[in-house]
Protein backbone atom coordinates (compact mmCIF):
# COMPACT_ATOMS: atom_id res chain seq x y z
CA UNK A 1 0.00 0.00 0.00
CA UNK A 2 2.88 2.33 0.57
CA UNK A 3 4.48 1.76 -2.77
CA UNK A 4 4.25 4.69 -5.12
CA UNK A 5 3.85 7.18 -2.27
CA UNK A 6 7.28 8.54 -2.91
CA UNK A 7 7.17 8.68 -6.67
CA UNK A 8 7.98 12.11 -8.05
CA UNK A 9 4.89 14.19 -8.47
CA UNK A 10 3.34 15.34 -11.71
CA UNK A 11 4.41 12.42 -13.86
CA UNK A 12 0.91 12.23 -15.28
CA UNK A 13 -2.11 14.47 -15.54
CA UNK A 14 -2.60 18.03 -16.67
CA UNK A 15 -0.26 20.81 -15.66
CA UNK A 16 -0.76 23.28 -12.84
CA UNK A 17 -3.82 25.45 -13.12
CA UNK A 18 -5.98 22.68 -14.52
CA UNK A 19 -8.63 21.00 -12.44
CA UNK A 20 -11.44 22.93 -10.80
CA UNK A 21 -11.81 26.44 -12.07
CA UNK A 22 -11.13 29.52 -9.99
CA UNK A 23 -13.04 29.91 -6.81
CA UNK A 24 -14.80 33.01 -8.10
CA UNK A 25 -16.97 30.64 -10.16
CA UNK A 26 -18.07 28.81 -7.08
CA UNK A 27 -18.95 32.02 -5.26
CA UNK A 28 -20.96 33.15 -8.29
CA UNK A 29 -22.69 29.79 -8.46
CA UNK A 30 -23.59 29.99 -4.80
CA UNK A 31 -25.21 33.36 -5.25
CA UNK A 32 -27.25 32.02 -8.18
CA UNK A 33 -28.23 29.03 -6.07
CA UNK A 34 -29.31 31.42 -3.31
CA UNK A 35 -31.82 32.85 -5.76
CA UNK A 36 -33.37 29.45 -6.32
CA UNK A 37 -31.68 28.66 -9.65
CA UNK A 38 -31.93 24.87 -9.94
CA UNK A 39 -29.62 24.75 -12.96
CA UNK A 40 -26.97 26.53 -10.88
CA UNK A 41 -27.45 23.96 -8.14
CA UNK A 42 -26.82 21.23 -10.68
CA UNK A 43 -23.57 22.90 -11.67
CA UNK A 44 -22.67 23.33 -8.02
CA UNK A 45 -23.39 19.65 -7.52
CA UNK A 46 -21.00 18.72 -10.32
CA UNK A 47 -18.30 20.78 -8.72
CA UNK A 48 -18.57 19.72 -5.11
CA UNK A 49 -20.47 16.43 -4.78
CA UNK A 50 -17.34 14.29 -5.27
CA UNK A 51 -15.21 16.04 -2.64
CA UNK A 52 -18.19 16.32 -0.26
CA UNK A 53 -18.95 12.60 -0.47
CA UNK A 54 -15.23 11.83 -0.31
CA UNK A 55 -14.56 13.70 2.88
CA UNK A 56 -17.73 12.44 4.54
CA UNK A 57 -16.82 8.91 3.56
CA UNK A 58 -13.29 9.28 4.91
CA UNK A 59 -14.69 10.18 8.32
CA UNK A 60 -17.94 8.19 8.49
CA UNK A 61 -16.76 5.09 6.58
CA UNK A 62 -20.11 3.36 6.16
CA UNK A 63 -21.16 4.00 2.53
CA UNK A 64 -24.89 4.19 3.24
CA UNK A 65 -24.50 6.57 6.16
CA UNK A 66 -21.97 8.59 4.20
CA UNK A 67 -24.43 9.10 1.37
CA UNK A 68 -27.04 10.16 3.89
CA UNK A 69 -24.74 12.73 5.48
CA UNK A 70 -23.41 13.93 2.11
CA UNK A 71 -26.94 14.44 0.86
CA UNK A 72 -27.77 16.48 3.97
CA UNK A 73 -24.71 18.60 3.28
CA UNK A 74 -25.63 19.18 -0.36
CA UNK A 75 -29.19 20.05 0.56
CA UNK A 76 -27.84 22.43 3.17
CA UNK A 77 -25.89 24.17 0.43
CA UNK A 78 -29.12 24.61 -1.48
CA UNK A 79 -31.01 25.72 1.61
CA UNK A 80 -28.43 28.08 3.08
CA UNK A 81 -26.60 29.37 -0.01
CA UNK A 82 -27.84 32.85 0.86
CA UNK A 83 -25.75 32.73 4.03
CA UNK A 84 -22.48 32.29 2.16
CA UNK A 85 -20.36 35.40 2.55
CA UNK A 86 -17.45 35.63 0.11
CA UNK A 87 -15.84 38.17 2.42
CA UNK A 88 -15.28 35.49 5.01
CA UNK A 89 -13.51 32.87 2.92
CA UNK A 90 -13.73 30.99 -0.35
CA UNK A 91 -16.69 28.99 -1.54
CA UNK A 92 -14.67 25.77 -1.45
CA UNK A 93 -13.70 26.35 2.16
CA UNK A 94 -17.30 27.10 3.10
CA UNK A 95 -18.61 23.95 1.46
CA UNK A 96 -15.89 21.65 2.77
CA UNK A 97 -16.05 23.06 6.28
CA UNK A 98 -19.75 22.32 6.34
CA UNK A 99 -19.22 18.81 4.99
CA UNK A 100 -16.43 17.93 7.39
CA UNK A 101 -18.25 19.36 10.41
CA UNK A 102 -21.33 17.33 9.56
CA UNK A 103 -19.34 14.15 9.18
CA UNK A 104 -17.59 14.71 12.49
CA UNK A 105 -20.89 15.45 14.22
CA UNK A 106 -22.23 12.19 12.94
CA UNK A 107 -19.39 10.03 14.20
CA UNK A 108 -19.08 11.79 17.53
CA UNK A 109 -22.69 11.64 18.56
CA UNK A 110 -23.17 9.08 21.27
CA UNK A 111 -19.87 7.37 21.03
CA UNK A 112 -18.62 4.97 23.62
CA UNK A 113 -15.15 3.95 24.59
CA UNK A 114 -15.32 0.52 23.11
CA UNK A 115 -16.34 1.89 19.79
CA UNK A 116 -13.52 4.39 19.96
CA UNK A 117 -11.11 1.56 20.40
CA UNK A 118 -12.42 -0.33 17.44
CA UNK A 119 -12.34 2.74 15.28
CA UNK A 120 -8.86 3.45 16.50
CA UNK A 121 -7.77 -0.06 15.63
CA UNK A 122 -9.04 0.46 12.13
CA UNK A 123 -7.77 3.98 11.68
CA UNK A 124 -4.52 2.76 10.22
CA UNK A 125 -6.53 1.15 7.45
CA UNK A 126 -8.50 4.34 6.94
CA UNK A 127 -5.35 6.37 6.63
CA UNK A 128 -3.87 4.02 4.08
CA UNK A 129 -7.03 4.01 2.02
CA UNK A 130 -7.08 7.76 1.99
CA UNK A 131 -3.46 8.12 1.06
CA UNK A 132 -3.87 5.51 -1.60
CA UNK A 133 -6.86 7.32 -3.02
CA UNK A 134 -4.71 10.45 -3.12
CA UNK A 135 -2.77 9.11 -6.08
CA UNK A 136 -4.24 9.98 -9.40
CA UNK A 137 -5.40 13.47 -9.96
CA UNK A 138 -3.27 16.55 -9.83
CA UNK A 139 -5.04 18.01 -6.83
CA UNK A 140 -4.45 14.81 -4.93
CA UNK A 141 -0.87 14.77 -6.03
CA UNK A 142 -0.31 18.31 -4.80
CA UNK A 143 -1.92 17.59 -1.46
CA UNK A 144 0.07 14.43 -1.12
CA UNK A 145 3.29 16.20 -1.92
CA UNK A 146 2.53 18.97 0.55
CA UNK A 147 1.54 16.48 3.24
CA UNK A 148 4.88 14.82 2.68
CA UNK A 149 6.62 18.10 3.46
CA UNK A 150 5.21 18.06 7.00
CA UNK A 151 7.08 16.42 9.85
CA UNK A 152 5.83 12.95 10.75
CA UNK A 153 4.03 14.15 13.85
CA UNK A 154 2.48 17.13 12.07
CA UNK A 155 1.22 14.91 9.29
CA UNK A 156 -0.18 12.25 11.57
CA UNK A 157 -1.85 14.85 13.76
CA UNK A 158 -3.47 16.56 10.77
CA UNK A 159 -4.59 13.42 8.93
CA UNK A 160 -5.87 11.57 11.99
CA UNK A 161 -7.90 14.62 12.95
CA UNK A 162 -9.20 15.38 9.49
CA UNK A 163 -9.73 11.97 7.94
CA UNK A 164 -10.27 10.14 11.23
CA UNK A 165 -12.57 12.72 12.83
CA UNK A 166 -10.73 12.62 16.16
CA UNK A 167 -10.33 15.49 18.62
CA UNK A 168 -6.81 16.65 19.29
CA UNK A 169 -6.89 14.96 22.71
CA UNK A 170 -7.89 11.67 21.10
CA UNK A 171 -5.16 12.07 18.51
CA UNK A 172 -2.72 12.64 21.38
CA UNK A 173 -3.91 9.39 22.97
CA UNK A 174 -3.54 7.50 19.71
CA UNK A 175 -0.03 8.78 19.13
CA UNK A 176 1.06 8.62 22.75
CA UNK A 177 2.04 12.29 22.77
CA UNK A 178 1.03 15.16 25.07
CA UNK A 179 -2.19 16.92 24.03
CA UNK A 180 -0.46 20.30 23.99
CA UNK A 181 2.12 18.98 21.57
CA UNK A 182 -0.52 17.66 19.18
CA UNK A 183 -2.38 20.96 19.38
CA UNK A 184 0.66 22.96 18.28
CA UNK A 185 1.63 20.36 15.64
CA UNK A 186 -1.83 20.66 14.11
CA UNK A 187 -1.46 24.40 13.81
CA UNK A 188 2.11 24.28 12.54
CA UNK A 189 1.22 21.48 10.13
CA UNK A 190 -1.78 23.31 8.69
CA UNK A 191 0.21 26.51 8.30
CA UNK A 192 2.87 24.61 6.42
CA UNK A 193 0.22 22.87 4.32
CA UNK A 194 -1.45 26.19 3.55
CA UNK A 195 1.84 27.75 2.46
CA UNK A 196 2.81 24.71 0.42
CA UNK A 197 -0.53 24.64 -1.37
CA UNK A 198 -0.38 28.37 -1.94
CA UNK A 199 -3.91 28.95 -0.68
CA UNK A 200 -4.81 31.91 1.46
CA UNK B 1 -1.63 39.77 16.88
CA UNK B 2 -3.82 39.94 19.91
CA UNK B 3 -2.93 37.06 22.15
CA UNK B 4 -5.42 37.67 24.87
CA UNK B 5 -5.53 33.97 25.43
CA UNK B 6 -2.30 32.78 23.88
CA UNK B 7 -3.07 29.32 25.17
CA UNK B 8 -6.46 29.47 23.47
CA UNK B 9 -4.91 30.78 20.31
CA UNK B 10 -2.85 27.62 19.80
CA UNK B 11 -6.19 25.85 19.33
CA UNK B 12 -6.44 27.42 15.86
CA UNK B 13 -5.17 24.32 14.05
CA UNK B 14 -7.33 21.89 15.99
CA UNK B 15 -10.32 24.19 15.50
CA UNK B 16 -9.80 24.40 11.74
CA UNK B 17 -9.62 20.59 11.64
CA UNK B 18 -12.81 20.22 13.72
CA UNK B 19 -10.61 18.38 16.21
CA UNK B 20 -12.15 20.09 19.22
CA UNK B 21 -15.00 19.23 21.55
CA UNK B 22 -18.14 21.36 21.45
CA UNK B 23 -17.01 23.11 24.64
CA UNK B 24 -13.59 23.94 23.19
CA UNK B 25 -15.23 25.12 20.00
CA UNK B 26 -17.54 27.49 21.87
CA UNK B 27 -14.62 28.88 23.87
CA UNK B 28 -12.54 29.37 20.76
CA UNK B 29 -15.36 31.04 18.87
CA UNK B 30 -15.78 33.54 21.70
CA UNK B 31 -12.07 34.22 21.38
CA UNK B 32 -12.39 34.59 17.59
CA UNK B 33 -15.11 37.19 17.95
CA UNK B 34 -12.61 39.60 19.46
CA UNK B 35 -9.53 38.71 17.42
CA UNK B 36 -9.36 39.77 13.78
CA UNK B 37 -5.89 38.27 13.33
CA UNK B 38 -7.23 34.91 14.51
CA UNK B 39 -10.12 35.08 12.06
CA UNK B 40 -7.61 35.75 9.31
CA UNK B 41 -5.57 32.77 10.36
CA UNK B 42 -8.58 30.48 10.51
CA UNK B 43 -9.55 31.58 7.02
CA UNK B 44 -6.20 30.50 5.67
CA UNK B 45 -6.21 27.22 7.54
CA UNK B 46 -9.72 26.43 6.30
CA UNK B 47 -8.51 26.87 2.73
CA UNK B 48 -5.88 24.26 3.48
CA UNK B 49 -8.32 21.79 5.06
CA UNK B 50 -10.66 22.28 2.09
CA UNK B 51 -7.88 20.90 -0.12
CA UNK B 52 -7.64 17.86 2.12
CA UNK B 53 -11.31 17.28 1.34
CA UNK B 54 -10.81 17.80 -2.38
CA UNK B 55 -8.04 15.23 -2.31
CA UNK B 56 -10.40 12.58 -1.00
CA UNK B 57 -13.06 13.09 -3.68
CA UNK B 58 -14.99 10.04 -4.86
CA UNK B 59 -17.52 9.70 -7.67
CA UNK B 60 -21.08 9.58 -6.33
CA UNK B 61 -23.54 7.28 -8.09
CA UNK B 62 -26.05 8.51 -10.64
CA UNK B 63 -28.85 7.55 -8.25
CA UNK B 64 -27.35 9.72 -5.54
CA UNK B 65 -27.17 12.65 -7.94
CA UNK B 66 -30.74 12.27 -9.02
CA UNK B 67 -32.05 11.89 -5.48
CA UNK B 68 -30.14 14.94 -4.30
CA UNK B 69 -31.22 17.21 -7.14
CA UNK B 70 -34.80 16.05 -6.74
CA UNK B 71 -34.73 16.68 -2.99
CA UNK B 72 -33.38 20.18 -3.55
CA UNK B 73 -36.30 20.96 -5.83
CA UNK B 74 -38.63 20.12 -2.95
CA UNK B 75 -36.73 22.04 -0.27
CA UNK B 76 -37.47 25.60 0.73
CA UNK B 77 -34.45 27.88 0.86
CA UNK B 78 -33.48 30.17 3.70
CA UNK B 79 -33.64 33.91 3.08
CA UNK B 80 -30.40 35.87 3.45
CA UNK B 81 -29.62 37.38 6.83
CA UNK B 82 -30.59 40.99 6.41
CA UNK B 83 -29.56 42.50 9.71
CA UNK B 84 -28.40 41.54 13.14
CA UNK B 85 -25.43 39.32 13.62
CA UNK B 86 -23.19 38.91 10.62
CA UNK B 87 -24.00 35.82 8.63
CA UNK B 88 -22.61 32.87 10.45
CA UNK B 89 -22.02 29.53 8.83
CA UNK B 90 -25.06 27.49 8.00
CA UNK B 91 -27.09 26.40 10.97
CA UNK B 92 -25.93 23.13 12.35
CA UNK B 93 -28.42 20.54 13.37
CA UNK B 94 -27.24 18.21 16.04
CA UNK B 95 -27.77 14.68 14.95
CA UNK B 96 -29.13 12.94 17.95
CA UNK B 97 -29.50 9.67 16.17
CA UNK B 98 -27.70 6.84 17.86
CA UNK B 99 -25.60 4.65 15.75
CA UNK B 100 -23.34 3.09 18.28
CA UNK B 101 -22.63 -0.54 17.77
CA UNK B 102 -24.86 -1.34 14.81
CA UNK B 103 -23.60 1.65 12.86
CA UNK B 104 -20.03 0.98 13.70
CA UNK B 105 -20.31 -2.66 12.84
CA UNK B 106 -21.96 -1.81 9.56
CA UNK B 107 -19.22 0.71 8.85
CA UNK B 108 -16.40 -1.66 9.50
CA UNK B 109 -18.09 -4.45 7.63
CA UNK B 110 -18.84 -2.17 4.72
CA UNK B 111 -15.25 -1.02 4.54
CA UNK B 112 -14.13 -4.61 4.40
CA UNK B 113 -16.89 -5.53 1.99
CA UNK B 114 -15.47 -2.94 -0.38
CA UNK B 115 -12.23 -4.86 -0.32
CA UNK B 116 -14.16 -8.03 -1.05
CA UNK B 117 -16.00 -6.46 -3.96
CA UNK B 118 -12.86 -4.97 -5.40
CA UNK B 119 -11.20 -8.35 -5.40
CA UNK B 120 -14.32 -9.86 -6.89
CA UNK B 121 -14.63 -12.40 -4.14
CA UNK B 122 -17.80 -11.92 -2.22
CA UNK B 123 -20.07 -14.70 -1.11
CA UNK B 124 -19.37 -18.08 0.41
CA UNK B 125 -19.23 -19.77 -2.99
CA UNK B 126 -15.95 -18.02 -3.63
CA UNK B 127 -14.49 -18.93 -0.25
CA UNK B 128 -12.30 -21.69 -1.56
CA UNK B 129 -10.61 -19.28 -3.97
CA UNK B 130 -9.71 -16.78 -1.30
CA UNK B 131 -6.18 -16.24 -0.20
CA UNK B 132 -5.66 -16.01 3.56
CA UNK B 133 -5.90 -12.22 3.65
CA UNK B 134 -9.18 -12.24 1.72
CA UNK B 135 -10.58 -15.00 3.88
CA UNK B 136 -9.61 -13.01 6.93
CA UNK B 137 -11.36 -9.88 5.65
CA UNK B 138 -14.35 -11.96 4.72
CA UNK B 139 -14.54 -13.45 8.21
CA UNK B 140 -14.12 -10.07 9.88
CA UNK B 141 -16.99 -8.69 7.82
CA UNK B 142 -19.12 -11.74 8.61
CA UNK B 143 -18.51 -11.46 12.36
CA UNK B 144 -19.15 -7.73 12.47
CA UNK B 145 -22.28 -8.12 10.38
CA UNK B 146 -23.69 -11.08 12.28
CA UNK B 147 -27.01 -10.52 14.03
CA UNK B 148 -25.55 -12.01 17.21
CA UNK B 149 -22.33 -9.95 17.11
CA UNK B 150 -21.31 -9.00 20.64
CA UNK B 151 -18.53 -6.70 21.70
CA UNK B 152 -16.53 -7.39 24.87
CA UNK B 153 -13.64 -5.48 26.33
CA UNK B 154 -11.24 -6.15 29.18
CA UNK B 155 -8.07 -4.72 30.62
CA UNK B 156 -4.83 -6.58 30.10
CA UNK B 157 -3.24 -6.94 33.53
CA UNK B 158 0.15 -5.61 32.43
CA UNK B 159 -1.40 -2.63 30.65
CA UNK B 160 -3.58 -2.00 27.63
CA UNK B 161 -7.05 -3.03 26.56
CA UNK B 162 -8.37 -5.96 24.59
CA UNK B 163 -11.53 -5.78 22.49
CA UNK B 164 -13.34 -8.80 21.09
CA UNK B 165 -16.27 -8.89 18.72
CA UNK B 166 -17.68 -12.41 18.63
CA UNK B 167 -20.40 -14.28 16.81
CA UNK B 168 -21.45 -17.85 17.55
CA UNK B 169 -23.31 -17.93 14.29
CA UNK B 170 -20.13 -17.28 12.34
CA UNK B 171 -18.22 -19.35 14.89
CA UNK B 172 -15.44 -16.80 15.04
CA UNK B 173 -14.24 -13.75 16.88
CA UNK B 174 -12.27 -10.66 15.94
CA UNK B 175 -9.62 -9.63 18.45
CA UNK B 176 -8.00 -6.23 18.82
CA UNK B 177 -5.77 -4.72 21.46
CA UNK B 178 -4.53 -1.24 22.22
CA UNK B 179 -1.57 0.09 24.14
CA UNK B 180 -0.12 -3.22 25.25
CA UNK B 181 3.13 -3.04 27.17
CA UNK B 182 6.00 -3.42 24.66
CA UNK B 183 7.92 -6.70 24.94
CA UNK B 184 11.60 -7.54 24.50
CA UNK B 185 12.41 -8.81 21.00
CA UNK B 186 12.58 -12.46 22.07
CA UNK B 187 8.99 -12.44 23.38
CA UNK B 188 5.59 -12.10 21.78
CA UNK B 189 2.02 -12.00 22.99
CA UNK B 190 0.18 -15.22 22.20
CA UNK B 191 -3.58 -15.46 22.06
CA UNK B 192 -5.47 -18.50 23.41
CA UNK B 193 -8.91 -19.95 23.49
CA UNK B 194 -9.07 -21.42 26.95
CA UNK B 195 -11.84 -23.98 27.36
CA UNK B 196 -12.77 -26.51 30.01
CA UNK B 197 -10.53 -29.05 28.27
CA UNK B 198 -7.47 -26.82 28.11
CA UNK B 199 -6.05 -24.00 26.05
CA UNK B 200 -5.84 -23.93 22.23
CA UNK B 201 -3.35 -21.56 20.59
CA UNK B 202 -5.15 -18.82 18.66
CA UNK B 203 -2.23 -17.01 17.11
CA UNK B 204 0.67 -14.71 17.84
CA UNK B 205 -0.17 -11.02 18.06
CA UNK B 206 1.44 -8.96 15.31
CA UNK B 207 3.51 -5.92 16.16
CA UNK B 208 1.56 -2.83 17.21
CA UNK B 209 0.91 -0.06 14.70
CA UNK B 210 2.39 3.38 15.18
CA UNK B 211 -0.72 4.27 17.11
CA UNK B 212 -0.26 1.33 19.48
CA UNK B 213 -3.03 -0.78 17.97
CA UNK B 214 -2.82 -4.52 17.40
CA UNK B 215 -5.09 -6.46 15.07
CA UNK B 216 -7.73 -7.06 13.98
CA UNK B 217 -7.03 -10.81 14.34
CA UNK B 218 -9.52 -13.51 13.44
CA UNK B 219 -10.00 -16.62 15.57
CA UNK B 220 -12.35 -19.34 14.35
CA UNK B 221 -13.75 -22.41 16.05
CA UNK B 222 -15.34 -21.27 19.29
CA UNK B 223 -16.43 -23.85 21.88
CA UNK B 224 -18.83 -23.61 24.80
CA UNK B 225 -17.22 -22.17 27.91
CA UNK B 226 -14.28 -20.63 26.02
CA UNK B 227 -12.38 -17.71 27.43
CA UNK B 228 -9.95 -15.55 25.52
CA UNK B 229 -6.52 -15.49 27.12
CA UNK B 230 -3.27 -13.73 26.41
CA UNK B 231 0.19 -14.71 27.61
CA UNK B 232 3.76 -13.65 26.93
CA UNK B 233 5.61 -16.49 25.19
CA UNK B 234 8.86 -17.01 23.30
CA UNK B 235 8.57 -15.37 19.87
CA UNK B 236 8.19 -18.64 17.95
CA UNK B 237 4.96 -19.40 19.85
CA UNK B 238 4.01 -22.30 22.12
CA UNK B 239 1.46 -25.09 21.88
CA UNK B 240 0.47 -24.62 25.53
CA UNK B 241 0.65 -21.49 27.66
CA UNK B 242 3.81 -21.40 29.75
CA UNK B 243 3.00 -18.20 31.61
CA UNK B 244 0.00 -16.98 33.60
CA UNK B 245 -2.67 -15.29 31.47
CA UNK B 246 -2.65 -11.49 31.40
CA UNK B 247 -6.21 -11.46 30.14
CA UNK B 248 -9.15 -13.69 30.93
CA UNK B 249 -12.16 -12.69 28.91
CA UNK B 250 -15.20 -14.94 29.12
CA UNK B 251 -17.11 -15.26 25.85
CA UNK B 252 -20.86 -15.05 25.92
CA UNK B 253 -22.93 -18.13 25.23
Amino acid sequence: MTEGRDKPAGAAGPGPGAGPGPDADLAALLSRVARGDERAFELLYERVAGPVLGVVRAVVRDPAQSEEVAQEVLLDLWRTASRFDAGRGSGVAWVMTLAHRRAVDRVRSEQKNTERELRAALSAIAYDEVTEAVETRLERERVRRCLASLTGLQRESVTLAYYGGYTYREVAGLLGVAAGTVKTRMRDGLIRLRDCLGVE
Amino acid sequence: MRLRGSDLHTLAGAYALDAVTDADRARFERHLAGCEACRQEIRGLREATARLAAASAVQPSAAFREATLRAAGRTRQLPPVVRGRAAAGPARRRLARRWWLPGLVAGVAAALAVIAVVTGLIGPAARHQMDPAQLRNHTIAAVLNAPDATMLTAKVSTGGTATVVMSHRVDALVFMAAHLRPLPAADRYELWLMGPRGARPAGMLPAASRAGMVGPMVVSGLAAGDRVGLTVEPAMGMRRPTAPPLLDLRLTR
